[in-house]
């Protein structure tokens, strides 16, 4: 059991209601550790809710999720995050009042961050090194000549690698991606996947939601596929091209892939 | 009133709400959090100041303590105060955005002044405490009003530096963070409700102190000094000026003063006179307030400015 790193147990959350995940039984599925998870369904089938579920930003109203077998619906979800998840979300969210490097910087762990440490002086070292890192990132994602532009300047594309560089820089041992791709040009696109491909080779774990299929089937190893909030199929990529239940719900009948 | 009164009065009590300004400046523009209640955290280091400084209870005096401590002891245990009380009223409302902290604050302010009001036991109830212990500044061959002027400057000044230097380091960026995006900065490690928590109360530490400081001034706390009044008066100072920087803060607060000193300074022939401009005098500030908000012209100078 050991080498399964995120466990989703009968998981289901209702608002109002309504059954947004879960189905009628709960969500299940398994996370392998170093793995390389793709999440895909239609529009509405739960795949960012269950992105919120696991990283804490909502509380499943049943089941349970574990992260290396610590219990995390009773966790904030800052702790989950210092726990070593990270995440991006399908609306970038970037902190206006900071420029494009701080952004990322703020999103370490620094060691001299509190109050008192800012009286003294004593956080200038760990912000020298913490910029050079977050520099860095930054510069994986092709934003390397944009540090001290206002993120009001950067487009939908920029928004989302920025966010993805401020979680590379935090070095998560499981990364959750929503929607990496959605507005961001081709050439950016390719050096996104390169950024993925590399850190599962670096043994990060990885679990991307992505409607660019071909994009995400290509260097995903395991796919869970979700419909009205319920597992609708599970397998590796190839099998989940062929699969006829997912084909007919969202691949459309004349899929070629 | 001479020129020389009006700006030395200016100075004392323009620098000391400076400090209430630039707590709220702290709280508000890089927090996020509407205090309405700013005039308790200022009336709990007053009251402490008092409080630790004067003789014990004697004769008709219904205060149970005095503690007869040195100034400096009691001007530590306003600050004390001050940050206590912010950590009692901080926990339980700060998870409340907007306008529903604004009430809060606003609701624990006029329960502490009813307390102070009915009370008799800490502070003498309506009455007050009167002959507010002080040290003597003429001991340092100044006068007395020039002596706590420059105390006040002082006073606002540190507040200033250690404010600036807090958000220009790492703190202030996770501050900057948490009131931008508080779901993107949980997801990066950071407790917002922790940081909030600190910036509410290292902000209230100096409104503590700018207290003792009133208290040693005027000589006297009595609830009737601390009403919402004071909340109101800092607030539309804060946004007069321009509530997003530093030198707004003071400078607000250095003009509302001011103005409130000329309207004083005026020798009114008759009572009638003095009532009218103490209305009138109002009435503008009110005015002020409304076409700054309307008309946000800070906020295009910045614009104006960067562009």
């Amino acid at each position: 059991m050991s080498d399964i790193i995120l466990s989703v147990e009968n998981v289901a959350m209702d608002f109002d209601g309504f059954r947004a995940v879960g189905g009628e039984h709960g969500l299940s599925f398994n996370v392998n550790r170093g793995g390389f998870l793709g999440l895909i369904g239609p529009n509405g089938a739960g795949k960012s809710t269950t992105f919120n579920l696991i990283s804490g930003v909502l509380k499943p109203t049943q089941g349970r999720v574990a992260m290396n077998g610590v219990e995390l619906s009773s966790l904030k979800a800052a702790e989950i995050a210092g726990h070593g998840l990270g995440r991006t979300f399908q609306t970038p969210r970037a902190f206006p009042s900071l420029s494009v490097i701080d952004n990322v910087i703020v999103g370490s762990e620094h060691s001299e961050e509190g109050p008192l440490a800012a009286l003294f002086g004593r956080w200038r070292p760990a912000d020298v090194e913490l910029h050079e890192k977050a520099e860095h990132a930054l510069e994986r994602v092709g934003l390397a000549d944009r540090l001290h532009d206002s993120v009001a300047n950067l487009s939908g594309g920029e928004l989302r690698m920025l966010e993805v560089a401020r979680q590379l820089n935090r070095d998560p041992s499981i990364l959750l991606l929503d929607e990496p791709t959605a507005g961001v040009d081709p050439n950016l696109q390719v050096k996104l996947s390169e950024i993925l491909v590399q850190l599962h080779a670096d043994g990060t774990t990885l679990i991307v939601v992505e409607h660019n299929l071909a994009f995400l089937l290509n260097i995903a190893d395991s796919v869970v596929v979700l419909q009205n909030g319920a597992l609708l199929a599970e397998g590796d990529p190839d099998s989940i091209r062929h699969d006829p239940a997912v084909i007919s719900a969202y691949l459309g009948a004349d899929h070629e892939t | 009133m001479t020129i020389y009164a009006i700006i030395i009065a200016t100075l004392t009590f323009g620098a000391i709400f400076s400090v209430l300004t630039l707590s709220l400046n702290l709280q508000y523009a890089r927090g996020g959090m509407i205090n309405f209640g700013t005039v308790a955290y200022f009336a709990a280091g007053a009251y402490a100041y008092a409080i630790f400084t004067q003789e014990p209870p004697s004769g008709l005096d219904q205060y149970r303590f005095g503690f007869d401590m040195p100034w400096y002891v009691g001007f530590l245990a306003a600050g004390v105060a001050s940050l206590l009380f912010a950590l009692v009223t901080g926990w339980p409302t700060l998870r409340l955005r907007g306008e529903y902290l604004a009430l809060t604050t606003f609701a624990f302010a006029e329960v502490f002044h009813s307390l102070l009001l009915n009370e008799r036991r800490i502070g003498n109830g309506s009455v007050g405490l009167a002959n507010v212990e002080r040290p003597d500044p003429t001991t340092l061959g100044m006068s007395d009003t020039v002596g706590y002027a420059l105390a006040a400057v002082v006073l606002m000044l540190v507040t200033a530096f250690v404010f600036n230097r807090l958000l220009k380091s790492p703190f202030g960026r996770t501050i900057d963070a948490v009131h931008d995006d508080e779901i993107a900065a949980q997801a990066v490690g950071k407790d917002d409700a922790r940081i909030r928590l600190q910036v509410f109360i290292i902000s209230a530490i100096p409104i503590g102190f700018a207290g003792a400081l009133y208290a040693m001034i005027t000589t006297l706390v009595a609830p009737a000094m601390f009403t919402a009044e004071v909340t109101f008066f800092v607030w539309i100072a804060l946004v007069l000026a321009g509530e997003k920087t530093i030198v707004g803060a003071i400078l607000g607060a250095m003009a509302l003063v001011l103005f409130q000193e000329l309207v004083k300074g005026v020798p009114f022939e008759t009572v009638r006179g003095a009532q009218i401009a103490a209305s009138v005098e109002e009435i503008v500030t009110g005015i002020l307030f409304i076409l700054v908000l309307r008309l946000r012209p800070w906020e295009k100078l910045s614009k104006r400015n960067a562009s």
